[in-house]
């Protein structure tokens, strides 16, 4: 039974006051005494007399007890309980730097910086924990009214022995708190003992809650000035009785006591306490190490915590662990980013990590940074709806932990435009929430960069244009001419790029996507194109890149020796990027927010002030306000305006989502036919995320309503050579997937993948004879059976790949399945379909595939 | 730090109290705990034994024993890149946007998630005498056991033999290894006979990440016998002579006439294409590549052996989150999966066995699922990794188990993040156009490790 009724055992409350200190002068004493202690504890003694729950010999009051008299005091409680073991303690509470361990300061007590011995004279709370843990009673109960009395609550979570030990704080953890009145008891002891001073039951869980509700209802404040709130640890469902008062009379109840009176002046003690400080600032001086005059943070924190306590306010202290100290772990943030800013962002963020704005007094980081990026468009798509899954995945299909990477402290997405389309769209249950800044980080405009001998002369032709009049005079200065553009799914470089092309005619994108055709898939991403142009040497010196400005100067590191030398032409119709900063606060994430918050906010400012303008600005970034001039105005990169206005509005959130809606339905619906070897040796790779019929069905998002198609099993070397799984036409993606699980199966038997491949082949064909649509066959095989794929038998399928137009998609769960002269090679190559093996990312890659066949959105 | 490292050693002794309540018997029991019912979540990087792999099985084996008491294991697997594992872990833990029971740490990150107490000190019998010395000792941080190993991971030289016997080399049979100058008076000869599509000696991975710290580690700490970047507390220890020394034996390493040199942009899975591919004869790689290539290549084309020098520890080892409501049956959770059978079948699986006796007692099997895909009827038999006779990698006593005995810790620190980041970037300007002298880097290295790791 997880509540106890401890009446009728013996139990025992061990009530420890220190309000009076040995050592109150500096360097080596504690803050002050503490007057107001004395009242807690004979306010609680009387409460829990009448509780009815304590007998009044189970009472034991221990006032400024010594340490060894404490220890003394807790062994015999602990010894003698049986039911419910209650330990309150009202004092000085001090914490290291590291904040790992609580000390509860004795009347002995003194602070001793540096070396080991800290703190003499105080209990570590965990010690405190264990003894009580030696007790034989029931429950125990440990109420902590001091300073940082939430440190308490990490050493109780780590304890093993915890399930019988309820605990109550005064106040969060790193708190310090305000004794309050010297004649009264502190504000907390005051509030538990109202809540004690009633008739009938009062249990444990009721106390914590009432605490909580009362201090707020007070707005009391901690000394940091957050507001005061009292914690509770308890296993769940545990529970204890700790007042049971029988009702009285009516006519007797003691009248409320009256209300604090105001504080007396505290005249007198100024001299005392103006030297107690300076001691103070002078023992900090001695703890923290020497070296060069370092930002004031640890150290001011420091001494305004020693200030306040000094004026006798405060109950606690807070001591770095001396010269020995190492740095603590820091906080960590997780930084998301546009696939085409992520260097920039990268080269930012190890530049502030080893920053003075990152470095604290004692020489250790403040926070740990990692940058990462996803595709722009699944960072869209899961911040608006698949928060949830981010933060619990529970199916292996969506697992965005793992598909786009850790959950997002900070996002700086390359629009402001990106915030506006997760907001509008978000889950009502949504559990992320954004806070944008108003204003973007830098500017960057999208160009079209052509190569030098094709470029547009005059400086009315360089800036003003529409894109599309821009591609339409590049093409008829070279009829070869062609541009390029970076995957609009991928980055928003490509979309907003995107924007531009469909101006001219909305409607139909498909007409402005042969505009920027090109074999094969895009590039993913501008800095990519500008890095695969010069591959080829022909292409290089006819393709046009539309790419944003800034990689201009930073995205031609690569082949830096062969690349044609390009012109930036600025349209005027094409928004630029605008990276901004983002904080994405998660449900749950209360454990250190405030830190969090903070640490975010550093890098932000450090971010937006001149050092992080400097990194921008090497990067070939503009300023975001203003006439939007180059930030770094003498390294000017080859081919850039410094002044090419007019620039144009920033993106629009409905103009982005048109754009990726045109795009992803640009050549009408799709028609895929997946083949997936269903053969014995198949057995081996076909459970789970990343087997073939996994890889599969992850692949079905990139198809949607419009789109039909089909699944094979294959196996069978006859007649037969496959098994139809889900016959060709419009599916829900539900229906499909629960084809897949119900009808494929592994065979015992070999695969045909000749006879298999020609099939589909010729249904394809077919197909594409009836009516003109993107057409794609997927082939999911572990290569075992490659051996009847060899000689002619091979040759003939590649040459009807080649003849069919139909690109053919191999998937080799093998590495290696796609080295060159393999048959998955040679089909897809044949075909102008991609050869996917082990050594990709298989599932996001084949996804991406049928994605850009067919007309889904996920 | 004495305060610390009582109070955690408390909290240890304490932890053996309900294990000993219990009996050690496998099933559910009746001992007390303060576990809350419900799934028990595993965080963990991607498998590396791929599809269906052995991890997921050894969680459904322990899921058969333990769903009817309420308990069920559940995996969720964090990105590829260790980097972004890392920062969703670290990032999780201490906010508390995602709730994990159980963290699949890398072994370099025990000390950091110790020292932050985002994780628990475990029972000390969880690491007994069977798991392989070197191994166990990445479990430890402040004295206590934060983290058993799951599986290890060490350094090794895959070899193409069908490129040696082409070069004319008359031993295609390099086990028990050779020092550096040996491989490259190999690569030496290969340059002068080169086989169809070969380029380069050898290859490995020099990108940007820690696989430039794993390849820097291993050649520093080929330069002097007890050498240490960082003492046992993960305070910085080294010198400026001693990273110049390093740094030269790096350099002479990745050397224009040895290394492919598009190893500078190279992690594993584009060295590992690229030697599959035969560009080169040699490649350092991880035990998992053993199983991958024996899909490509049969064992007269493919040998693998001892790295020349020293090679780097890795692996991962599994912790209990200091959040975790389910303590007690995590805990149990992770005894299971490093159990004598359970490594046992990682390491039939692919992975390197954190325990001797899955190497050496032949008593000690895998029952649990197929850890080895097995022949179908029609005779296809997925499995082509050669085995020894109790069913091993046949490389696996002779070789693995050696390399891991032998092999070299990377610093411990609870800063690893930023020794790594900062070990990374300094050691960027060697693969650079004009690199800088070896004195000259070692000053900039040592001052930003200084910086990196102050005292």
């Amino acid at each position: 039974m997880a509540d106890v009724d401890p009446r009728g055992l013996v139990n025992r409350a061990l009530l420890v006051g220190v309000s009076e200190y040995d050592l109150t002068e500096p360097p080596h004493g504690v803050p002050g005494d503490l007057p107001a202690v004395k009242h807690d504890l004979n306010r609680l003694q009387e409460v829990l007399q009448r509780g009815g729950v304590f007998g009044e010999r189970e009472i034991t009051v221990a006032r400024s007890p010594s340490l060894d008299e404490f220890s003394r005091a807790l062994r015999t409680a602990a010894d003698e309980a049986e039911g419910l073991l209650l330990l309150y303690f009202a004092g000085h509470g001090a914490i290291p730097s590291a904040g790992d361990e609580l000390f509860l300061q004795m009347r002995n007590a003194s602070v001793v910086a540096g070396g080991h011995a800290v703190f003499p004279g105080a209990e570590m709370f965990t010690t405190v924990l264990t003894v009580l843990a030696t007790s034989r009673a029931r429950r125990v109960v440990v109420v902590l009214d001091c300073c940082f009395a939430g440190n308490a609550a990490w050493i109780w979570e780590t304890f093993p022995d915890k399930r019988r030990v309820l605990l109550l704080m005064s106040v969060q953890a790193n708190h310090r708190i305000d004794a309050g009145d010297p004649r009264t008891p502190t504000p907390f002891t005051e509030e538990l003992c109202r809540l004690l001073d009633v008739d009938g039951e009062v249990r444990f869980s009721h106390l914590a809650d009432g605490l909580r509700r009362r201090m707020a209802e007070a707005g009391r404040k901690t000394v940091r000035g957050d507001d005061w709130e009292p914690q509770s640890r308890s296993v769940p469902d545990e529970d204890v009785l700790v007042s049971a008062r029988a009702a009285r009379p009516p006519g007797r109840t003691p009248a409320p006591p009256p209300p604090p009176p105001p504080p007396p002046p505290w005249s007198g003690t100024a001299a005392r306490l103006r030297a107690w400080a300076a001691a103070g600032a002078a023992l900090l001086r001695r703890v923290l190490p020497s070296g060069p005059p370092r930002p004031p943070t640890l150290r001011a924190a420091l001494l305004s915590a020693l200030a306040v306590a000094a004026v006798g306010v405060g109950y606690g202290i807070v001591v770095s662990a001396g010269d020995d100290a190492s740095c603590a772990p820091p906080l960590e943030l997780r930084v998301l980013t546009d696939p085409d800013l992520e260097p920039t962002v990268r080269a930012a963020a190890d530049a502030y990590l080893t920053s003075d704005g990152n470095t604290s007094g004692a020489g250790c980081r403040r926070s740990g940074i990692t940058v990462y990026s996803a595709g722009a468009a699944d960072a869209v798509t899961t911040l608006r709806g698949q928060t949830g899954a981010w933060q619990e995945p529970h199916d292996d299909d969506v697992n965005p932990q793992r598909d786009v990477g850790p959950q997002p402290d900070v996002w700086i997405p390359a629009s402001r435009a990106d915030v506006a389309r997760v907001v509008q769209g978000q889950d009502t249950d949504a559990v992320a929430a954004l806070q944008a800044d108003d204003d973007p980080l830098a500017y960057s405009p999208m160009v079209l960069a052509v190569p030098q001998n094709l470029a547009a002369e005059s400086l009315d032709e360089r800036r003003g244009p529409t894109l599309n009049a821009m591609i339409d005079a590049l093409r008829e200065r070279d009829e070869q001419a062609e541009v390029r553009r970076p995957d609009p799914e991928f980055t928003d470089t490509g979309l907003l790029a995107t924007i531009g092309l469909y101006r001219t005619d909305p409607r139909d994108p498909g007409r402005a996507e042969r505009r920027v055709v090109q074999p094969g898939p895009p590039s993913p991403t501008a800095a990519d194109l500008l890095c695969t142009l010069p591959d080829d040497d022909a292409v290089d010196d006819r393709t046009a890149a539309l790419v944003p400005e800034f990689l201009m100067k930073s995205g031609i590191g690569c082949d830096s020796a062969r690349r044609t030398p390009r012109i930036a032409q600025y349209p005027v119709d094409v928004p630029g990027l605008e990276p901004v900063f983002v904080r994405v606060r998660w449900q749950g994430a209360e454990r250190d927010e405030a830190d969090r918050d903070e640490a975010a906010g550093r890098f932000r400012s450090w971010l937006t002030g001149e050092r992080g303008q400097e990194v921008l600005a090497r990067d070939g970034f503009r300023s975001a306000s203003g006439e939007r001039p180059l930030l770094d105005t003498e390294d000017v990169a080859e081919g850039v305006l410094r002044d090419p206005s007019p620039l144009t509005e920033p993106a629009g959130r409905d103009a982005m989502e048109a754009a990726l809606a045109g795009y992803r339905g640009a050549n009408g619906p799709g028609r895929v036919l997946f083949l997936l070897d269903s053969s014995g040796s198949m057995a081996g790779q076909w459970d789970g995320p990343s087997g073939g019929p996994g890889l599969l069905k992850q692949s079905l998002g990139g198809l949607g309503d419009q789109d039909q198609y089909g699944v094979w099993a294959v196996s069978g070397t006859g007649e037969d050579t496959y098994d139809t799984v889900l016959p060709f036409g419009h599916h829900t993606r539900r229906d499909a997937e629960r084809a897949i699980d119900g009808r494929a199966e592994v065979e015992d038997a070999e695969a045909d993948p000749y006879g298999a491949l020609r099939a589909a082949l010729d249904v394809m064909e077919r197909r594409g004879a009836e009516e003109e649509r993107p057409d794609l066959v997927v082939y999911v095989t572990d290569d075992e059976d490659a051996a009847r794929l060899t000689g002619d038998r091979l040759d003939l399928v590649v040459g009807q790949a080649r003849a069919a137009e139909v690109p053919v998609t191999m998937v080799s769960l093998k590495s290696g399945g796609c080295d060159p002269g393999k048959p998955d090679a040679r089909i897809s190559g044949a075909s102008g379909g991609r050869c996917l093996d082990a050594d990709d990312d298989l599932g996001a890659a084949l996804h991406d595939e049928v994605a850009r066949t067919g007309t889904g959105e996920d | 730090m004495r305060s610390r490292r009582l109070a955690a050693l408390l909290a240890s002794l304490f932890l053996l109290l309900p294990a000993a309540c219990t009996g050690g018997g496998d099933g559910p029991s009746a001992a007390p705990s303060t576990d809350v019912p419900g799934d028990i979540v595993i965080a963990s990087g991607r498998d590396v034994t791929g599809r269906n792999g052995i991890r997921e099985r050894l969680i459904e084996a322990w899921n058969d024993k333990y769903e009817k008491a309420g308990y069920r294991a559940r995996l969720v697997e964090l990105p590829g890149s260790a980097d972004e594992q890392r920062s969703q872990l670290l990032g999780a833990l201490q906010s508390g946007s995602a709730a994990y029971d159980v963290v699949n740490l890398d072994v370099t990150w025990v000390p950091e998630f110790a020292a932050a107490r985002l994780v628990r000190p475990l029972p000390e019998e969880l690491v007994d005498e069977d798991v392989i010395e070197s191994v166990a000792s990445t479990a430890r941080w402040d004295g206590d056991v934060y983290a058993v190993p799951f599986n290890s991971d060490v350094g090794l030289l895959y070899y193409r033999r069908d490129h040696l016997r082409q070069a004319g080399v008359h031993r295609t049979d390099l086990d028990g290894g050779m020092d550096w100058q040996q491989l490259e008076e190999l690569i030496n000869t290969l340059n002068d006979h080169k086989p169809a599509g070969y380029e380069k000696g050898w290859t490995t991975q020099l990108a940007a990440y820690e696989g430039r710290t794993v390849n820097a580690v291993e050649a520093f700490a080929s330069t002097a016998e007890d050498f240490a970047l960082t003492d046992g507390e993960g305070h910085y220890d080294a010198t400026v002579d001693e990273l110049a020394k390093g740094i030269d034996e790096l350099r002479r390493r990745t050397g224009q006439p040895y290394v492919l040199p598009d190893a500078v942009r190279s992690d594993e899975a584009s060295s590992l294409s690229d030697f599959a591919a035969g560009r080169t004869t040699f490649l350092r790689h991880w035990p998992y590549a053993y199983r991958t290539l024996h899909q490509s290549f049969t064992g007269d084309r493919l040998g693998v052996t001892a790295l020349p020098g020293r090679a780097v520890l890795g692996g991962q080892n599994l912790a209990v989150t200091a959040g975790s409501r389910r303590a007690d049956m995590a805990t149990k959770l992770i005894e299971y999966l490093t159990g004598k059978e359970s490594e046992r079948c990682l390491l039939d699986a692919g992975f390197a066995a954190t325990r001797s006796s899955a190497y050496t007692q032949d008593g000690v099997r895998c029952t649990v699922g197929a850890a080895t895909p097995s022949a179908t009827p029609t005779g296809e038999s997925p499995d082509t990794v050669p085995r020894d006779p109790a069913g091993r990698p046949a490389y696996a006593r002779g070789t693995l188990l050696p390399a891991l005995r032998q092999a070299v810790p990377r610093p411990r620190t609870p800063l690893y993040g930023a020794f790594t980041q900062t070990f990374t970037a300094q050691l960027g300007a060697l693969f650079t156009e004009h690199p800088p002298g070896d004195a000259e880097l070692a000053e900039e290295l040592d001052e930003a490790l200084r910086r990196a790791l102050p005292d």
